[in-house]
Formats: C-alpha cells, structure tokens, sequence
C-alpha cells in the first residue's frame, strides 16, 4: 500500500463522515482505518488502492463531507470504492468486532446429534402436503 | 495476454475422449469414463484451487468478494475468465478452473421436480425434456453419494431420494423462518446440501465458518478437486489446465477430430479424439461451437438448427431479507441452504403466471455482507439515510438478527435470450467474448412479485420488524442452463436424449446447457445425475460410438 500520510489523512476525515462515532461504536478513523487496517484491506483487494489513491488526491483541498455527499451522487463506482475500503476495514477491527458481538468466520463445530427441534412443525408439514405433482 | 504462438509440431497420443471443461459436468464424465478404461484428456482453462488459495479462514474473509472471490468473470478478471458483453438484465456469473462454479456454490442440493420435465405437456409452456424424472432418479442418488450430500429424506414435496449423511442443523436462521412457514401453513424442509455434517468420504465434517462461496477451508463442501479428481487422476485422466479451447475441428466425413486449444504458453496444439464431449458450461460450451464454424457448418457447430446459443436460462433471483428482534447469530454456516420451500414451486390457476419458484432460507454473512444488501435495497433513502449515524443504526438492527429468503424463479426457454460471439471484443487468447442477451418475459416478473409479496408474508409471520426486498439481482447466481437444448426432433433441439449432437455423430454436451427447460431447482444435482446418466451410455455403446478417421 502506497498511500502517503497525507492521503491516509484525508482517507480517515472521509471515513469519518460515512461512519462517525455513535454511542459505544468508535469512528473509523479511530477504528483504524487509515492505518494497518487500510494495508490489510487493500491486500485483501488490491484493485481498490489505484482509484483509491485517484478520489484522495481529489479530495485533498476539499471539504470532506461535500466531497463524500457529492461523490455518492456524481460518481456512485468511485463512491464504492471509498466505502468498500471504509467498512471493509472498519470491520477488520478486532475492537468493533467485539462491539457487535461478531466472531469473525469462525470454525463452530455443530453437532448433529439428539432430535431436531423442528421435528413437531415438520410433521405438519408432512400431514397437510398433497404429494407432488404426478408428470408420468 | 498469453502470446499466441507457432502450432505444435508435437504429435498426441489420441485419446478415446476429450473433455473440454473440469467442472462439474467434466468431473462426473472423465472419472465415471477412465474408471472404466477409457483413455481421457480433459481440458480445463483454469488451474487449481484449494484452501491454501482463500481468505475463508482470515479476518479479510468478506473482501474476499470483492475481487479475487467475486463469481463474475468480469470483476475477478482472473488469467482464464474471458470476458462476457451485452447489456443483459441478468449477466451470468461462473468460476474457470479445476471443480469450475463448484469452488465457490452453495451447496444446495435440489433435484428437480417431476413436473419439471414436463412443462410444455402440463402447461404448455417451455419445452418437455426427452427423459423423465425416473431416468435420472438412479443418477440422483449415486451423484449424492459422491458429494457426501447431508440431507433429510422424506419430503413428500419430492419423489423419494436417498442422502448419505443426515441433514445440518437448521441453525437459529432456519427455525425462525420455519415458525413462520408453519404459521401459514406452507411447505418447507431442512435444506439438504452438498456439505458434509459429519467426515464422509473425501470430505471432513462442516465447521459452520459460512464461507461456503468463497472457498471453503475445511475441505468439508463438496467440489470436484475433492471428491472426483483424485481417483479420475490415479485412473489415468490426464488433465491439462490453464488450457483453452479454441475449436472442434472436423474430419471429411463430419466427425469430430479432436480440441484444438492454447496451451499455457500460448502455443497451439491439437488434441486428437475419438469423441469429443463438452463440459464448458451453457456459455463456455456454446461460444465454442459458434467459435467452430466451418464450411459444413457455417454459422456455428452442431448449429444446423440456429438454435445453440439460444434459449439461455438463469433463475431469475430476488432475496427478502427477514430482520427479527432475536440474536439469530446470522453470520453463521453453512451457507447452503438452511430449509427451501416449494410452496410456489407449480404452476397455480390463481396466478397471472406459470411455473413457479423455490425459495431457501440463508444466513447473511459478516456485516459487510448485511449491510450492504440493505444498502443496496434502500439507495432511495440517500445519503443521510444510509451513512452516518443511520449506517450504526442498520447495523445495529440487521447484523446477527436477520435471515434472508432467496427467490428463484423458473425462466423459460426464449430464443431470444442469447449467447453470440461478441464482433470486437476478445479474451487473453485473442478469442472472440460471449456476449449475453437476456432480458426477463412478463411471466418471469409477475412470478417474481408475486414470489416476493408472499416471502414479505412469511417474514412477517416469521415476527419480522422489518423486511429488506432487493430488486432483481443483476448478476446471475451461477445457474446458466439452455444453449444447447436436448429432444428427440433435430429440428428443434441440439442434442438427443443421450445428449449426442444430432449434426456431429462423436460430439456431446453434458453441461446445464442441454436443459430445454431449466425447473427452479438449484442446477447442480441434475447436472451432475445428467452427466453421470451420459457416462454410463458411453460406456454400454462404446464399440458403437462412431469416431473421427485416423
């Protein structure tokens, strides 16, 4: 990841406006996003980082939150870059994680022992249905 | 782009077969062909996958998607996708490589109705196959067999079949949506799939991660790698990847000579063949009959009809998200299917419409996932609506309490839904694309609204607060049927029953290509039955099978 600190610097205010802080939930720049949590990202996707890279240096001497607003509208491909990067790597904080009690994809063996729950509503179902459909 | 070389001087050994595709209809015919002594070269564009190769197991799993996992060819842009053009409704989607859309399915394993065979003579719409649901009920239960489908008999909704594992836990999902199925009523059943729930033959038991569709990293969902390519290898198969086909030349008498296609260098080379089966899928397979052309055949191969191209189906999709006050734990797997209704699966006299629709309840992934399906469902609530302090509040109502239905509704066969060579756009080999023309009938919309106001009810009954209706999803999901469509008359169909061309004596398609009519069961298990059902033919009339002249 190429970004310089000036753009990981417009990167967290454009962030910000698309997920600010909210009661328990950090901001993005305060999750991280423009640091590690960027590089990640963007390994994870590299496609993302060169129109990334474009709409930051365009953003650089404007107002963030009309830049963010009129990205959305005038350029709805380029806006799903920006917010691809912002919530994919706002989600790849382990703190916001445990804020919305996510795990992460995680292994959960299952066991498929005992006797299903569904068992009673599934005998209704097998009372009340007329077969299939004869073709023969 | 791979530099397009000098033809191969070298010479090949012919082989008795030549596959052209290792997917899943490829899979099935080279390892059923090689256990029985034939000597098989299957050609395959792409290469490997395995665990080594996915983000399923990292914290990135849901970037994943975004590029090198997305199913559509035109975002991954991998080295052996080509390029699919047009402007159509619904664009289809496809993985190219070893196990073909089978690395990144769901799973779900549905064969089709009985009914389904038989549109045109119960409804008088699509075409009747030439085969019956009998025919292939055998096939179903040897396929489901090989991919270790985990599954609940006994659905009276469907003809009896056999699963050689027992059903997944329907999970906190599955219950939710069936308290609601109950309340109204309605038919539904524990999704069977192509998962394992406990270690069964090439696969180890299912660890519930949900990445089933972009890659799974246990080993545990069933895809060809796994389950047919390690006995077709040590049977002899040989398989060369990162291949591409280029064409099925002809001998002077009409017959299929062999592949020619472009090796990993670019190089051309032909493979020569005593018959030629492809297994591409309905788009890979008829672009390369249309690449075929020649002086007998000048406007495509097996092509005397006009119809290979035509007649494309995709199951049409829509998803209700179903937002409950309950911890749903959502992002957990499998993501097969956790139960299917086939409630609206037949034609009904009160509806505008014909055929019907399956639906099957899934979970939604990471937040990445959850949000953005209702992100994408509410674009009309702007900016404010969606970002900021309301992205929290989304979050907050949808992540890890929602379930969604998929709706998949039945397409019929339209000529004018298309696979054509594109005049100017071409793939790394310098080969012409696919161009796509698809648009959705009448039939297709009003069975989808009415599909959809129906699931909003069994949301609703299911104690949901909040329904999330997308809209008809652009991209495909992944069923590509028609192109290539099977029947007894040769003026009506391009393949026979056996799905022999009827233009080219040694030529077969085996892929969801020779579906006349597509059902709205999910493809897979009657694609693989199919191929295994062809197989088994080739193999009782091997000293029959016409071939190419040496």
């Amino acid at each position: 990841m190429s970004a310089d600190s000036l753009q990981r610097a417009t990167l967290a205010k454009l962030a910000d406006v698309l997920i600010p802080g909210s009661g328990k939930m950090p901001a993005a720049s305060s999750a991280g996003v423009a640091g590690e949590l960027l590089n990640r990202c963007l390994s994870a996707a590299p496609s993302l980082e060169e129109p990334l890279l474009a709409l930051l240096e365009a953003a650089e001497r404007c107002e963030h939150s009309a830049f963010a607003r009129d990205l959305a509208t005038r350029s709805p491909e380029d806006f799903a870059v920006l917010s691809t990067v912002v919530v994919g790597a706002y989600y790849l904080s382990e703190q916001v994680r445990d804020l919305i009690g996510y795990p992460g994809q995680v292994p959960s063996p299952l066991s498929i022992a005992g006797e299903p729950e569904y068992l009673p509503m599934l005998e209704r179902v097998y009372e009340r249905h007329e077969g299939y459909r004869s073709a023969e | 782009m791979l530099p397009i070389q000098r033809r191969s001087e070298r010479r090949f050994e012919s082989a008795d077969v030549a596959v052209v595709g290792a997917g899943a209809s490829g899979s099935v015919v080279s390892a059923r062909l090689a256990e029985k002594g034939f000597r098989v070269v299957c050609i395959e564009q792409g290469g490997w996958s395995t665990p080594a190769d996915y983000l399923s197991d990292q914290p990135e799993a849901e970037l994943a998607w975004v590029e090198r996992w997305n199913p559509d060819p035109n975002i991954r842009r991998g080295t052996a996708d080509y390029p699919l053009t047009g402007d159509a409704e619904v664009r289809p989607v496809m993985f190219n490589g070893v196990g073909g859309g089978l690395v990144q399915w769901a799973a779900m394993w549905q064969p089709m109705l009985p009914s389904d065979f038989r549109t045109k003579t119960l409804d008088g719409v699509g075409e009747d196959w030439p085969i019956s649901w009998r025919d292939l009920a055998g096939c179903y239960n040897r396929v489901a067999r090989d991919m270790s489908v985990s599954g609940l008999v006994g659905d009276p909704a469907l003809p009896e079949l056999s699963y050689p594992n027992p059903p997944m836990p329907i999970g906190k999902i599955g219950m939710a949506a069936a308290r609601g199925m109950d309340e109204l009523g309605w038919h539904w059943w524990p999704g069977a799939n192509a998962i394992a729930s406990r270690r069964h033959g090439h696969l180890q038991a299912c660890q519930r991660r949900g990445t089933c569709m972009t890659g799974c990293p246990e080993n545990a969902k069933a895809t060809p790698s796994l389950t047919h390519w390690p006995k077709a290898l040590s049977d002899g198969v040989q398989l060369i990847t990162e291949a591409r086909a280029r064409e099925i030349p002809l001998d002077s008498q009409g017959r299929a000579r062999g592949v020619v296609y472009f090796d990993k260098e670019g190089m051309e080379r032909l493979q020569p063949a005593q018959v030629v089966v492809l297994a591409a899928n309905a788009v890979g397979s008829a672009r390369l009959l249309l690449l075929s052309s020649s002086g007998r055949f000048p406007d495509g191969l097996a092509n005397s009809t006009g119809l290979v191209g035509r007649r494309l189906m995709q199951h049409p999709y829509q998803t209700v998200v179903a937002v409950l006050a309950d911890d749903l734990e959502s992002w957990q797997g499998p993501w097969g299917q956790s139960i299917y209704s086939l409630e609206f699966a037949e034609t009904r006299p009160e509806c505008d419409f014909v055929r019907g629709a399956k639906w099957m309840v899934m979970p939604h992934g990471g937040p990445m996932f959850a949000v953005g399906e209702h992100q994408a469902a509410h674009g009309d609530l702007g900016f404010d609506g969606l970002w900021g302090e309301a992205f929290h509040r989304a979050v907050e109502n949808i992540f890890g309490h929602s379930f969604t239905w998929g709706i998949q509704t039945e397409d019929l066969p339209e000529d004018h839904n298309r696979v054509v060579l594109d005049p100017e756009v071409t793939d790394s080999s310098g080969l012409p694309a696919a161009r796509v023309e698809y648009e959705l009938s009448e039939n297709t919309r009003s069975m989808l609204s009415f599909n959809v106001s129906r699931a909003v009810e069994a949301a609703e009954a299911a104690g949901a607060t909040e329904t999330i209706v997308s809209g008809v999803w652009p991209t495909g999901i992944g069923h590509v049927l028609g192109t290539t469509p099977m029947g007894d008359d040769p003026d009506s169909s391009v393949v026979d029953r056996w799905c022999r061309t009827h233009d080219v004596s040694n030529l077969y398609v085996v892929d969801g290509g020779v579906f006349p009519s597509g059902g709205s069961a999910n493809p897979t298990a009657t694609i693989l039955a199919n191929a295994l059902r062809v197989a088994d033919r080739l193999i009782a009339t091997r000293r029959q099978q016409e071939a190419a002249a040496a």
